[in-house]
């Protein structure tokens, strides 16, 4: 049993024409299907059906989904979900576009967190058969595909505790003010081998800090800056590189004011990894390794 | 053109038409606190003093609700002077930046004039 990945995002927008201005000609991704006011959207090297919707109304996540294995996770992981004490619901084919039966389950975070196996594939835009390693009709920056969230919760050492237990995620890089359990920050979690699919740090329940694209390398960052100062995108940091996760990253927001990132790079993890310690003396560092030094903001602001 | 005072600091700006209290700032070299510049964050929140305010794009009820706006909360980078105003950032601080605004794109050639 495992989980795979981040699968998709669900966000809310103030208004859907100027996010989907921003997500397909700035991002470069593309609109795959559009119900009930919601927009699916993949990028170019996203295998399955969409990565991100974008639903008009507000700010701020709706959901997010993880990919499992379809050998039985689902019901291990729902009596799991049980025993933790937390709560979760049967999701049903059709509640997202082209992704099937799955979990729904309420974190500690009041985060919604989805669970599925099976999922339309609609294939990457290079294909399986001698691709070429990347399409030749890109649009700004063509990210290829989605990799990680951040999110906030009041508690951060009860979430790591439920993706452990419940999820069989591991910590990566963990954040902390002192040695007790209640001294934990934030913290950067993995099921496969990155060094985060999910982080959080201590903050308001149920909001997102920001959802962030995989790219190729430092070059592809700063070819991403040069895109967003075309298109007027308000830039958050960057580009920097991080100390947590060693990853190369822009931080910026989109129309609404919902944080993306585009990162890249990053060590492999694995089953033996030894999670990595940041103290919150050298908590600007690890963020911005850098600058060494963020804007008192930086982890406040949220949608 | 709208005066934008700021206070305490005792700044005053010129808005353009349409343009938002953060962009007039920013235009004047200052930078007042902001995150998103897109309404979303609720970083820029400060009071209204004097005057009245637009808002030309959507703002969430959760980042700024109807009833906090009636009692002068305004959102600075969404909110486009509709007559004179002054905005109140509280102990927040203005630094002094040289920020370049949405750039001028070359116009289009057909749409150029003729000599
Ligand atoms: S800066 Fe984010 S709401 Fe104004």
């Amino acid at each position: 049993m495992a989980v795979i990945r981040l699968g998709y995002v669900h966000v809310r927008v103030t208004d859907l024409a100027e996010a989907r201005q921003h997500y397909e000609q700035t991002l470069g991704m593309d609109t795959v299907h559009e119900e009930n006011g919601r927009t699916y959207l993949k990028s170019w090297d996203d295998d399955d059906h969409h990565s991100v919707v974008l639903e008009e109304g507000g700010v701020g996540l709706v959901k997010f989904g993880y990919k499992v294995t379809d050998d039985g996770t689902l019901e291990t992981i729902e009596s799991k979900v049980s025993s933790f004490g937390a709560s979760c619901e049967r999701m049903s084919k059709g509640d997202n576009a082209g992704v099937g039966d799955g979990l729904r389950i309420t974190l500690p975070s009041e985060h919604v967190l989805e669970l599925y196996s099976e999922v339309e594939r609609l294939g990457t835009k290079v294909g399986k058969l001698n691709p070429d390693p990347w399409p030749r009709d890109l649009r700004g920056i063509g990210v290829p595909r989605i990799n990680h969230a951040l999110v906030t919760t009041e508690d951060p050492a009860l979430l790591e505790r439920f993706f452990r237990d419940v999820l069989s995620f591991r910590p990566a890089e963990r954040l902390v003010a002192g040695d007790e359990d209640s001294d934990l920050v934030g913290s950067w979690m993995y099921c496969g081998d990155q060094p985060h699919d999910i982080a959080f740090v201590k903050g308001a329940n149920g909001k997102l800090h920001h959802f962030a694209y995989e790219i190729d390398d430092w070059s592809a960052l700063l070819r991403a800056g040069d895109i967003m100062s075309m298109d007027d995108v308000p830039i958050d940091f960057g580009p920097a590189r991080h100390g947590i996760t060693r990853g190369g990253t822009i931080y910026f927001f989109d129309p609404s004011g919902n944080r993306n990132e585009v990162f890249a790079g990053g060590y492999r993890t694995g089953p033996d990894f030894r999670p990595i310690t940041w103290t919150m003396d050298q908590a600007a560092r690890g963020i911005n390794y850098t600058h060494r030094e963020i804007d008192q903001d930086f982890l406040r602001v949220v949608t | 053109m709208k005066a934008v005072r700021v206070v305490p600091h005792d700044i005053e700006v010129w808005a353009r038409p349409g343009e938002s209290v953060v962009d007039a700032l920013r235009r004047y070299g200052w930078r007042s606190p902001y995150k998103c510049r897109r309404g979303g964050c609720g970083a820029c929140r400060a009071q209204l003093r004097a005057g009245e305010l637009l808002y030309p794009r959507a703002v969430a009820d959760s980042v700024l609700s109807a009833t906090e706006q009636a009692a002068g909360a305004c959102l600075p980078c969404r909110a486009v002077p509709l007559t004179d105003v002054v905005i109140d950032l509280g102990s927040q601080p203005l630094r002094a930046v040289l920020a370049s605004s949405a750039p001028h794109k070359n116009p289009d050639p057909a749409e150029q004039e003729g000599p």
